[in-house]
């Protein structure tokens, strides 16, 4: 027989998985005009807005359920990780947006070497998506392949600023621009991973070390 | 098993176990031909104490402990049993306390409360427990995450789980635990 609880439990699944998409969609859309040199900024700030509401929705309906239903065990830590998600997936719309941006501050950059933010940019969006994948299926084995995701992420960032700062003949707007794009995408490839770190808590409740 | 002494075992005297283990019940029974005051020195007068400074000092201290002492203190000779629901629950804690036991036992001291005096019950249960040893049997599972350190799941007679509280009811062990949290049995 269900419980009352699980109708809201359901709903707060399916307002997380809408977010999800979204989110997805919006990082995707935000990299891909980069690399094509396209100016999608009110596109991406209107998603990022919508998925802002959209956390404040979940959070109500979470604060909601915890004061109905005094959820514990397995319910109480699917509705926390649900909150802790839809905050990562609003993070992945900001970070979209402020990618958006830079094409707005630096305008044309088809001369720059766009090949680190395509290789992170490439890797984020998997990341995003076996993110989703792993909370989703709750399948705790996928949702561990994400650390390793992310330091390659990580190195593309630390391997691009290091040489920046050792380059004396660089393009400057390349170099800030390609800074601040790497440096978002290795906050939503963080994010990611906590996406991903509530798969073995919700399973489980086991809590893994943050670096 | 007291201090590890089997409190069943023969030659134990029932008196002393009484003494060092204090009862309270789902139903709150002050002695109803008793005032309020005689109901918390009662124990004390069993024990043999006579001196009236000695036992007024004890039911004045009892009722304190009990959070009871403002709302009585100048009905001390009114009958225990005129007092609500939640002021006799009070006075048979303070009755409990008033010969100083080791351990308390609560059994379901507030499923017969509104949540006003069971919210005073669980005050009371927390600003004691520094010097008192409470054990409550709740059917409230928030209750028992609201007010308890450790928690132990029986079930059918049987110890299904003990573990300090927040990791009990957030990441419980056992599935039985889990099941029956959740209410996802049956």
């Amino acid at each position: 027989m269900p419980r009352l609880m699980d109708m809201g439990l359901e709903k707060l699944r399916n307002m997380v998985l809408d977010m999800a998409e979204l989110s997805q969609n919006t990082v995707s859309t935000s990299i891909d005009a980069y690399v094509q040199g396209r100016d999608l900024r009110d596109r991406i700030y209107s998603w990022s807005e919508e998925l802002r509401m959209l956390q404040d929705e979940v959070s109500e309906l979470a604060v909601e359920l915890i004061a109905r239903y005094q959820p514990v065990a397995s319910d109480l830590r699917f509705i926390k990780s649900c909150m802790e998600v839809a905050y990562g997936f609003s993070r992945f719309g900001r970070y979209a947006h402020d990618i958006s941006d830079v094409i707005g501050i630096f305008g044309d950059l088809s001369s720059c070497d766009r090949q680190a933010v395509k290789e992170a940019g490439s890797q984020a969006k998997d990341m995003i998506r076996l993110s989703i994948k792993a909370f989703t299926e709750r399948d705790v084995e996928l949702a561990g392949r994400l650390k390793k995701m992310d330091d390659v992420v990580d190195n593309i960032y630390l391997d691009f600023v290091k040489k920046s700062a050792h380059e004396r003949e660089g393009n400057l707007k390349c170099v800030v621009s390609g800074t601040l794009i790497l440096r978002y995408l290795e906050r939503i490839a963080d994010h990611a991973t906590y996406v991903g770190e509530t798969v073995p808590y919700i399973v489980s409740g086991e809590r893994s070390a943050r670096k | 098993m007291l201090d590890g002494s089997d409190i069943y075992a023969k030659g134990i005297d029932p008196v002393t176990i009484r003494r060092r283990v204090g009862m309270v019940f789902q139903k709150p029974n002050p002695f109803p031909t008793m005032s309020v005051y005689d109901n918390v020195a009662a124990g004390l007068r069993l024990n043999g104490e006579r001196n009236h400074s000695v036992l007024d000092r004890a039911v004045q201290q009892s009722l304190e402990l009990a959070f009871l002492w403002d709302e009585v203190k100048g009905d001390l000779d009114k009958s225990g049993a005129s007092l609500s629901g939640g002021q006799q629950q009070r006075l048979c804690i303070a009755r409990a306390l008033a010969v100083q036991p080791e351990v308390i036992l609560m059994d379901e001291p507030c499923s017969a409360l509104d949540p006003t005096a069971t919210a005073k019950i669980e005050e009371l249960i927390a600003s004691i427990k520094g010097n008192y040893t409470v054990m409550i049997v709740t059917h409230n599972m928030q209750q028992a995450a609201r007010v308890s350190d450790f928690t132990a799941f029986l079930y059918l007679g049987q110890l299904i789980e003990y573990g300090e509280t927040t990791s009990l009811f957030e990441n419980p062990v056992e599935e039985l635990t889990e099941r029956y949290l959740t209410g996802k049995f049956g």
